[in-house]
């Protein structure tokens, strides 16, 4: 059962030293390295190739690493399948939701997967379609949904599994200015109760303003993590209260140290 | 301008050529795999039977009835290929106004290949039907001799380009619920008019006949139109390439194409009554595609075929009610090859790989599903010819047919686990 108890700094996800890419002859990720503790949103941010898709491949188990690991509560995928698989959820970039399932049957689902118990099934799921303003699609096949709402059953059915981890890809990507605020609040509200929120992002005010550490990706390797200090500090910029923004920027463009 | 039509008219030409040239190795394994054997069988079963009616026709042979359940498909599907696609609507939207060439070329196509079913069609029910009128058996429709059956090709020309020219109007209609109306009421009207010169004396005939027009004209009139619809055209151009797919499927594996989903209300009782459970995850999963997808729907018309003729079989107690087994064999046989399809469906979702569940738990959860829908199609099928051989106190075929589905659900798990588990390896 995947449901989220500890309230305790406990580290859930674990990136050692991790290379690796869809061939072995030619890398993406060089030698990614960090760490994310319960009660933690993380903002993983990058340009388009940085490696920032392959690196949440990695996590997910869905690509083998050429040398490192990665941990989610504490074992690899060979050490334990579905302690790893159950400690997570995620929720793609493009919604990859089943054409012959409607709304409230991929909820259904979502919450069998992950053993949610019939009654915190009940509650949550009419909690959430109705904060997703999502009542009167319960019965829509997700063929018949547009981009955003496709997005928010995957959000939805995300928090529905309420695990210690949440893997979230380009969260905003069509979602509108209702669903991004449910969303955010949500993740303040799940981070509180003790999970850990590795979200990839363009939208660095976002990112800036709900995440408390960050990671830039450039080329494949972290350019820099840490909190807002530690990443302007990397970018070389002197102005410690300079944005996310300008940081990023320096980074990616060459401009940092 | 010209140059610019030209340039379509090449295009619609390449694109023709590049969906042969796919299809082509499909076609060659399909040839490999004895279906075309088995096709030939089945052409010269048939043209025995029909060759032997036509000699003898039975009295009481209701000859107008299968006029019109044969013509009707027949002149009234208009299937038009465009070789659309959806980025089409980025990169040919802006030459709407020059795709009137482009369209011709479908056009011409569609009516060359629905003309030639149909005239090949009519030929073959031309001779059955002066036969059986020549035997007494006539109604009071068009005459027997060459000016009946004449006029009659005249009524089934007329009906052939109005249900092109139907076929696209409809195509053009915006919303869907009259886009179906209007489908529906295009092969009624059709089914009505041809049974009117089948049936009915000349007089009432031409009467049915102007009214149906009259009824279709009023309504394509007053729907709303576009004038070239994209979205319908790159729909209707996915369906087809799916239905060819889905048949080389059959074959050998394909690439996989978006399902189309029906809603299937009726059905739905059976995925509510799946215990929620993380042990059901894939059963619910499975259920779900088995019940909405297509493949839903062919098994059903295959179970509803299969019944009816090994009923009829049965109900005959043709070779002594053998015959109905050897239809429940055939029907069954179809019917588990189709269910086999159902581990395709999904097999690339990222969610196998994401849930927190054993790998080995799918293929369990997996096998229970096709052997419920296995079960289901044969205890129908079973019971079609049971029943009424069973009534006309003939045991032993329903006996041997029991036994013989009995040992075909026992030993498909088996089957079917080793195949799924060697398909999981390769990947």
């Amino acid at each position: 059962m995947a449901e989220m108890k500890v309230n305790v700094m406990t580290t859930i996800l674990q990136v050692k030293k991790l290379t690796g890419g869809y061939s072995p002859k030619r890398p993406v990720l060089h030698e990614v390295d960090f760490e994310i503790r319960s009660g933690e949103m993380i903002g993983l941010i990058g340009l388009n190739g940085a490696g920032k898709s392959t690196t949440i491949k990695h996590i997910l188990g869905l690509m083998t690493p050429h040398s490192g690991e990665v941990k989610v509560a504490g074992v690899t995928l060979e050490q334990s399948p579905e302690v790893y698989r159950e400690a997570f959820a995620y929720v793609p970039e493009s919604p990859a939701l089943f054409d012959e399932l409607t709304v409230e049957e991929h909820l259904r689902l979502s919450g069998m997967a992950y053993g949610v118990s019939g009654e915190q099934y009940d509650l949550r799921v009419e909690e959430l379609l109705k904060e997703f303003q999502m009542l009167p699609k319960r019965k829509a096949f997700a063929s018949h949904l547009s981009k955003g709402m496709k997005q928010k059953v995957m959000i939805m059915s995300a928090l529905l599994a309420s695990p210690p981890l949440y893997i979230i890809d380009e969260p905003f990507l069509g979602l509108d200015p209702l669903g991004i605020r449910s969303l955010l609040e949500r993740l303040v509200e799940v981070k509180k109760s003790g999970a850990a929120i590795l979200m990839s992002s363009h939208i660095l005010s976002t990112v800036e303003a709900y995440c408390d550490r960050f990671i830039v990706m450039h080329g494949g390797a972290i350019a820099a993590q840490g909190e807002l200090g530690d990443i302007t500090a990397a970018a070389g910029m002197r102005d410690r209260d300079s944005g996310l923004e300008e940081a990023f920027y320096q980074l990616v463009s060459g401009g940092g140290k | 301008m010209a140059e610019s039509r030209a340039e379509l008219e090449k295009l619609w030409r390449e694109r023709a050529g590049r969906f042969r040239r796919e299809m082509m190795p499909y076609i060659r394994y399909m040839g490999q795999s004895g279906f075309p054997a088995f096709l030939s069988l089945v052409l010269i079963m048939a043209v025995i039977s029909y060759t032997k009616l036509v000699v003898n026709p039975p009295a009481d042979f209701p000859i107008g009835e299968i006029g019109v359940l044969v013509l009707t498909p027949f002149l009234c599907r208009s299937p038009l290929r465009t070789w659309l696609h959806p980025a089409d609507v980025v990169y040919l939207m802006p030459r709407e106004h020059q795709m009137g060439s482009y369209l011709s070329l479908s056009f011409k196509r569609s009516i060359k290949w629905s003309g030639v079913w149909a005239v090949i069609v009519f030929l073959l029910y031309t001779p059955l039907y002066s036969a059986v009128n020549a035997g007494g058996g006539s109604g009071a429709g068009v005459e027997a001799g060459n000016a009946g059956v004449l006029l009659l090709a005249f009524v089934c020309l007329v009906l052939r380009v109005i249900n092109y020219w139907g076929a696209w109007q409809e195509r053009r209609i915006s919303w869907s619920g009259h886009r179906v109306f209007s489908r529906v009421l295009r092969w009624l009207v059709t089914a009505l008019v041809i049974g009117g010169w089948l049936f009915a004396p000349l007089g009432q005939a031409v009467i049915i006949n102007s009214l149906g027009l009259f009824v279709l004209g009023i309504m394509y009139r007053n729907a709303a139109k576009s004038s070239f619809p994209w979205e319908r055209l790159i729909e209707e151009e996915r369906g087809t390439r799916k239905r060819y797919y889905a048949f080389f499927s059959l074959f050998i594996d394909v690439p996989v194409l978006d399902n189309s989903i029906s809603r299937r209300p009726y059905l739905t009782w059976l995925l509510r009554r799946i215990p929620y459970g993380q042990h059901s995850t894939f059963v619910y999963m499975y259920a779900a595609s088995l019940l909405r997808t297509e493949i839903g729907g062919i098994l059903l018309r295959i179970a509803a075929l299969g019944c009816l003729v090994t009923y009829w079989a049965a109900e005959a107690a043709t070779l002594s009610g053998w015959s109905a087994v050897f239809s429940i064999i055939v029907f069954g046989f179809v019917y588990s090859v189709q269910l086999g399809a159902l581990r395709n469906i999904n097999k690339y979702t990222v969610w196998r790989s994401i849930y927190p569940l054993p790998e080995n738990g799918r293929i369990g959860q997996y096998l229970k599903v096709d052997a419920a829908a296995l079960a289901t199609g044969f205890v129908l099928l079973w019971l079609a010819a049971a029943v009424p051989l069973l009534l006309q106190g003939i045991f032993a075929p329903p006996a041997v047919a029991a036994v013989l589905l009995l040992l075909f659900v026992w030993r498909r798990p088996k089957v079917l686990r080793r195949k799924l588990l060697l398909e999981e390896e390769e990947e």
